[in-house]
Order: structure tokens, then C-alpha cells, then sequence
């Protein structure tokens, strides 16, 4: 029973958790994987804003690719957006999104590693699609599974490169804001409901290092898996900083 | 001599902080352009249409909150912002604002072309952005 559970783990949580974390600048973190995978995946997002200076929404299309092997992973990102902002409708792509991480420490339930995530300014950074400027993220994370449970977290440092423009319009961009330099952090819990159902919640964020808006959001997810497609679909909710009122994010991927 | 050379320079000095564009208010300032002179009809023409205060967010053609033109205590509030979308000056020449298509009415699809400042209007803009805020005001 003990090792169905675990194959059950390592099946549904590894590509379920890394899918469902991929707004968290693609943090891939869950039970330890063995062997090589690549996976397709592709997010669809929708969300509703209302800063102080802007109201809207945006949906967005989010395809992606990851690699694993072992204790290693690389997964690659860029949406395309449609955005309402104040009344006016556009059509743009977000920022280019590139994630690495090495698993250090541990095997199975309990793992812990670094990541680090560069994003590229390929949106619009006028328009709010984008930062306007290349991002770092570097992050540790840990991971602990006990039975049909388990926890994960990671802390992280994003900073801007190139530049000390501000941020004229308060929360900016209005897709994925983020600060010009900023400390991350997020945790989050899952439980097995079934044998293909996981569920849990997570909450993250950031605080400005200088100038800036922290932000908090947390949300509710359910992940399952049928064969090699592995489903997730998440509600947040932006506790703090106007990241967005409400936003659901349903991704699903394929694995090779 | 030192003194003459320093008295040149700070003669020649404009406000303390440049604007986006870099651009210097003639010391002593000249008022030759001025909102009553200038700035109304520039933000009648090209700005009122998105930047209002009497505009909902959903009529605002993508213009932020607090971005409104219909008096000069708005303006003021945001003048750095005007220059660095729309004035001419030493560092650049901004073409950000007004946008290519604007809404024939409030809140309307994107219909028409937007009116366009010359490059003279732009570098009176940013002109009028480098004195204004150091001109006595009543408000």
C-alpha cells in the first residue's frame, strides 16, 4: 500500500505541482522525480484587476515545455494576453519565462534545492503586459511528504537588470506584477484525496526591497491525473498589494 | 573670475531637478508660454478626450486614475509623466501620447486617427513642463 502510495505521489505530484506553480515563476517543486521527462503544457488564465489607477481584466494562453532529469530541470514559458485596462482592449504577448533548478538534498518525500528563473522583456511594458526590463529570480525550496500529505516552500530574490526606471503606475505591470527588486517566498500543502485526485492551497508573495508594493495572494487548487495528461485548476485571490482581485488558472500538460 | 564663472552658471541654472526630456526653464523664466497661453488649448486638443476627470474608468481609452488634464492643478500633479510621453526636449523626443487611434465618443471603439502635436508643440510642451511648476500659484 505504502509503495502504490508513493508511485501514486511521483506520478500525480512532480508535473502536477511544477504545472500548478508556474505563475510562481515556474518553481517545480513536489516529490523527487527519477529518470528523464519532457513535458508540453498550456495554462489558461483569467483574472479580474482594480488598482488605483486601473481597472480591467485580462485571459491569457500560456504555453510551456519541461525538461527533467533526475535532480535536474529546465521549463520554458510565454503567454500571449488579451488585456482590458480602463477601456481599452489589447492584445500582446507577457514576458519570456526560463526556470533551472537542481534538487541539492534529499530523495523522495523529503528534497530540498535551488532554482533560478530569468525572464525576458518581450510584453509590453507601457502597455502593462511586461516588466520592461530582464528579470533574475533565484529561489531555494524544500519539499516534505508524509502519507497522503505533504508541504512545500520556497523563499527567493527577484531584482531587475538594467535600468532604475520606476514603476509610474502603482501595481505594474498589470500581468504578473512585480517590483524592481523584491523577496519572495510561498508554501503551500496538498493532500491525496483519491488515486488520481490531489487538492490544497498555497499562499505567496513578495516584499519591495526600496520602492514598491508588497503583494499576497493565496488560493485553492485540485490537480488529477489521467495517463500522461496531468490537470490542475487553481482560484487566487489577491490578499494584499492589488495583484489582481481574482484570477483561475487551469493548466494541463503532456507527458513524454 | 571664478566668481563671474560661477555666477554664469547659476544665472544660467533652470530648477534644480531636470525633467525626463532634460529640459531647462530660461532663467529668469521668460512666461512666454503659460496655461493660459498654451497649456489649455494643448490639453483641449490632444488629451481631454481620455485624460478627464469626468471620464469613468471605462471610457478612459486606457488612461490611468489620477492622469486628469482639465485644470492645472492635474497637469502639475503628473507633469513629469506628460513629459516623458509626449514633450521634446535636449535628451528626447517622447511620442508615447497621444496614441495612434482614439474613440470618436467617450468610451466608443477606436475610430478615428488621434490628432497629433507638431514637434513644435512637443518642445513647447516640454518647455511649459520645465517653468510651470516653479511659477507662483494660487491653489
Amino acid at each position: 500500500m505504502s509503495s502504490m502510495l508513493k508511485l501514486v505521489a511521483i506520478i500525480v505530484m512532480a508535473p502536477a505541482v511544477a504545472m500548478a506553480e508556474h505563475h510562481h515563476h515556474g518553481m517545480v517543486t513536489g516529490e523527487a522525480e527519477q529518470g528523464s521527462s519532457f513535458a508540453a503544457g498550456l495554462s489558461l488564465v483569467a483574472a479580474q484587476f482594480d488598482t488605483m489607477e486601473y481597472g480591467g481584466e485580462y485571459q491569457g494562453l500560456v504555453p510551456s515545455l519541461r525538461w527533467s532529469h533526475d535532480r535536474f530541470a529546465v521549463m520554458a514559458s510565454l503567454g500571449v494576453y488579451r488585456l482590458q485596462k480602463n477601456g481599452l482592449e489589447l492584445y500582446g504577448a507577457g514576458d519570456a519565462m526560463v526556470h533551472g533548478q537542481a534538487r541539492l538534498v534529499g530523495d523522495g518525500h523529503v528534497n530540498a534545492g535551488l532554482a533560478l528563473a530569468v525572464s525576458a522583456p518581450t510584453g509590453d511594458n507601457l502597455q502593462g503586459l511586461g516588466m520592461g526590463h530582464p528579470m533574475v529570480m533565484p529561489a531555494a525550496y524544500g519539499h516534505w511528504g508524509q502519507g497522503m500529505v505533504s508541504v512545500d516552500g520556497s523563499v527567493g530574490y527577484g531584482r531587475a537588470i538594467g535600468g532604475e526606471s520606476h514603476h509610474a503606475h502603482g501595481v505594474w505591470p498589470l500581468i504578473e506584477p512585480m517590483n524592481m527588486q523584491e523577496v519572495t517566498f510561498a508554501a503551500s500543502g496538498d493532500v491525496v484525496l483519491a488515486k488520481q485526485l490531489r487538492a490544497g492551497g498555497r499562499v505567496s508573495g513578495a516584499m519591495p526591497i526600496g520602492d514598491g508594493i508588497s503583494r499576497v495572494i493565496g488560493g485553492v487548487r485540485v490537480l488529477w491525473t489521467e495517463g500522461r495528461v496531468d490537470t490542475a485548476f487553481e482560484i487566487q485571490a489577491g490578499i494584499a498589494g492589488d495583484p489582481f482581485t481574482l484570477r483561475g488558472v487551469l493548466e494541463t500538460a503532456l507527458r513524454f | 573670475m571664478k566668481l563671474l564663472v560661477l555666477a554664469l552658471f547659476v544665472l544660467g541654472c533652470g530648477r534644480d531637478t531636470p525633467t525626463p526630456t532634460e529640459t531647462q526653464c530660461p532663467s529668469p523664466d521668460p512666461e512666454t508660454v503659460t496655461y493660459e497661453n498654451f497649456g489649455m488649448q494643448f490639453m483641449e486638443t490632444y488629451c481631454l478626450q481620455c485624460h478627464s476627470e469626468t471620464l469613468p474608468r471605462s471610457q478612459r481609452n486606457g488612461a490611468p486614475l489620477f492622469h486628469d488634464f482639465d485644470d492645472l492643478i492635474g497637469i502639475l500633479q503628473v507633469g513629469n509623466h506628460i513629459d516623458e510621453q509626449a514633450g521634446s526636449g535636449p535628451a528626447a523626443s517622447n511620442h508615447f501620447m497621444p496614441p495612434e487611434r482614439c474613440p470618436a465618443e467617450p468610451g466608443g471603439p477606436l475610430a478615428i486617427d488621434c490628432p497629433q502635436p507638431t514637434e513644435a508643440e512637443r518642445q513647447k510642451l516640454a518647455e511649459w513642463m520645465a517653468c510651470e511648476p516653479d511659477r507662483p500659484h494660487s491653489f
